[in-house]
């Protein structure tokens, strides 16, 4: 018989500044709160799932934690990678494969590196050729906002999207972000704000773009029969669906800019947790850019194909609004090391949990995350709710 | 860009801002045996791409099936280094040198006339204010290496 999936344990590492922590610090520290915030024990974790960028990285972590899973998961693309970890981690649970999986993620990317990620400095740096088919794109000089702007221009072509409907969703993460404690930049701003930022790559501009943050954090799922004995048993949070997909890696392979994996992966997602969009009280979106929140907004169904600049611009993306989307202030203002698909799961998981103080979603009941990695190339899309399919 | 004149199968035929002609090590590829034709191509002022034998339709870069119908047989084509711009952008920032001596240039996503083939390529001579999506441009060429060579458009 099929188990029910539980989300059990969340626990954030320091940030958005985490100075002196190194990567597996922070997953360790991500991972002591989120066992503490379920009532669990390190040798009950039998699964282990996360996303680095070197090959036996899953390996290395297991051991600085001192487990020894019997269930590994890292498959690596990207911010989406954490999805496809959850999904995977679903599907195991609930075939009775393993009971109890910790999801991690650490990065002290603004420490180690500064803000250079999305303007030449993540790939194919000084002596070192960029992996795979980006060989033919780096010596254009393309940076990874580059390859999004791209897109988005592509977007205002066909579909008559504006930069102050890009600039509107800046707007309202920051608006979320400013009752959000813990996030990065709190200070409200406007759609002139964003439009007076410097380009970065044109339509693109620098409010445009996610912040680049130190961080961590850690989602444990187990079965439902675990959970029954611990300490958010009251307050159950549900897997009730994932799926994932890519079309692309490099940017000459985005056959399609306006139209991502989302689509085919939203869709089955919704299938599988027999949700539609309008059942959905909080969406947690990936938001390196705002144009990844709008393409992703009409590729899972929010909106209508083209038309997400109009939908944005409504303010419906605000707490209140038609789609409270990223109320924890997202990577836009809140936090974003890297890769930022797990902190969406954690986002969601404290709504449903009806803990989120003055980042609340009243009533939320039904949730949906979608993580896209690369450069829109991979989207895995999870479907969290409070009551089990 | 219809008043710029084509150059294909010309090499550095057009004055260059910036110094798109220093290009250290860490910029210039290293060909490989399934892609050495596209770069050595490029060096002598021809851009080579992929034709499908089965299915007719084009590829770039190079591989050893066609990436559109799964045919293994791919031969080496000439094109005519004519192509429309699916979409670009604007580099503003980019802190690696020796693109951030370039600052600002335009980078495209070009469809070839030859279906099926996209190249993502910079657009050295070009006035950002110039470029739109749907303008038809046309390939030049520019030597970073002893028979390696970058497609760029114009």
């Amino acid at each position: 018989m099929k188990r029910n999936v539980c989300v059990v344990g969340v626990g954030h590492a320091d940030g958005p500044y985490a100075t002196g922590l190194q990567p597996n610090a922070l997953i360790a520290q991500g991972f002591t709160r989120a066992l503490a915030d379920a009532g669990l024990r390190k040798d009950q974790v039998d699964g282990l799932a996360s996303a680095g960028h070197s090959g036996m990285h899953e390996v290395a972590v297991a051991e600085y934690l001192g487990i020894r899973p019997a269930w590994l998961d890292s498959t690596s693309c990207g911010g989406s990678s954490f999805e496809f970890h959850a999904q995977h981690a679903y599907r195991a649970i609930e075939a009775g494969d393993v009971d109890v999986v910790a999801i991690c993620y650490g990065s002290n990317l603004l420490s180690a590196s500064g803000r250079t990620l999305g303007t030449g400095g993540g790939g194919g740096q000084r002596g070192m050729q960029p992996p795979g088919p980006m060989k033919y794109e780096f010596p254009t000089g393309l940076t990874l906002v580059g390859a999004y702007a791209m897109a988005a221009n592509r977007h205002m072509h066909e579909y008559g999207t504006t930069p102050d409907q890009l600039a509107s969703i800046a707007v309202q993460m920051r608006e979320h972000a400013s009752r959000n404690t813990n996030a990065m930049y709190r200070t409200p701003l406007t759609v002139d704000d964003v439009l007076e930022s410097r380009l970065v790559a044109d339509p693109l501009h620098k409010l445009d773009c996610c912040v680049i943050s130190d961080g961590g954090v850690c989602v444990i799922l187990a079965a439902e029969h675990i959970a029954a004995g611990l300490r958010w048993s009251t307050k159950p949070v549900y897997v009730r669906g994932g799926s994932g997909g890519t079309t692309h890696h490099s940017v000459q392979g985005m056959s399609d800019m306006t139209t991502t994996a989302a689509v085919i992966a939203g869709k089955r997602a919704f299938e599988t947790a027999g949700i539609v969009p309008s059942d959905v009280d909080v969406f947690c979106s990936y938001d390196s850019f705002t144009y990844t929140v709008l393409v992703t907004l009409e590729d899972l169904g929010f909106a209508p194909k083209g038309e997400g600049g109009p939908f944005v611009a409504e303010g419906n993306l605000r707490l209140g609004g038609a789609l409270p989307t990223n109320p924890d202030g997202g990577g836009l203002s809140c936090t974003h090391p890297g890769m930022r698909g797990l902190f969406l799961l954690a986002e969601a998981t404290r709504q449903l949990r009806n803990d989120a103080g003055e980042s609340q979603v009243q009533g939320a009941e039904t949730a949906v995350c979608n993580g896209s990695g690369g450069w829109l190339s991979t989207q895995g899309t999870v479907v969290l709710g409070t009551q089990s399919r | 860009m219809a008043e710029h004149p084509g150059h294909s199968g010309t090499r550095d035929a057009e004055p260059m801002s910036g110094n798109w002609n220093e290009n250290p090590p860490w910029v210039v590829p290293v060909p490989t045996d399934e892609d050495r034709e596209f770069f050595e191509g490029a060096s002598r002022g021809e851009l080579r791409i992929q034709r499908c034998d089965e299915c007719g339709l084009h590829q770039h870069y190079p591989r050893y099936l066609c990436s559109h119908c799964g045919s293994t047989e791919v031969k080496w084509v000439t094109a005519s280094g004519v192509g429309t711009v699916y979409s670009f952008t604007v580099i503003r920032q980019n802190g690696v040198p020796p693109f951030r001596e370039r600052l600002p240039f335009v980078v495209a996503a070009v469809d070839l006339e030859e279906t099926g083939a996209r190249l993502v390529a910079s657009m050295p001579g070009a006035d950002p204010a110039q470029v739109a999506i749907g303008m038809q441009v046309r390939a030049t060429f520019r030597s970073v290496g002893e028979g390696i060579g970058l497609v760029d458009f114009a």
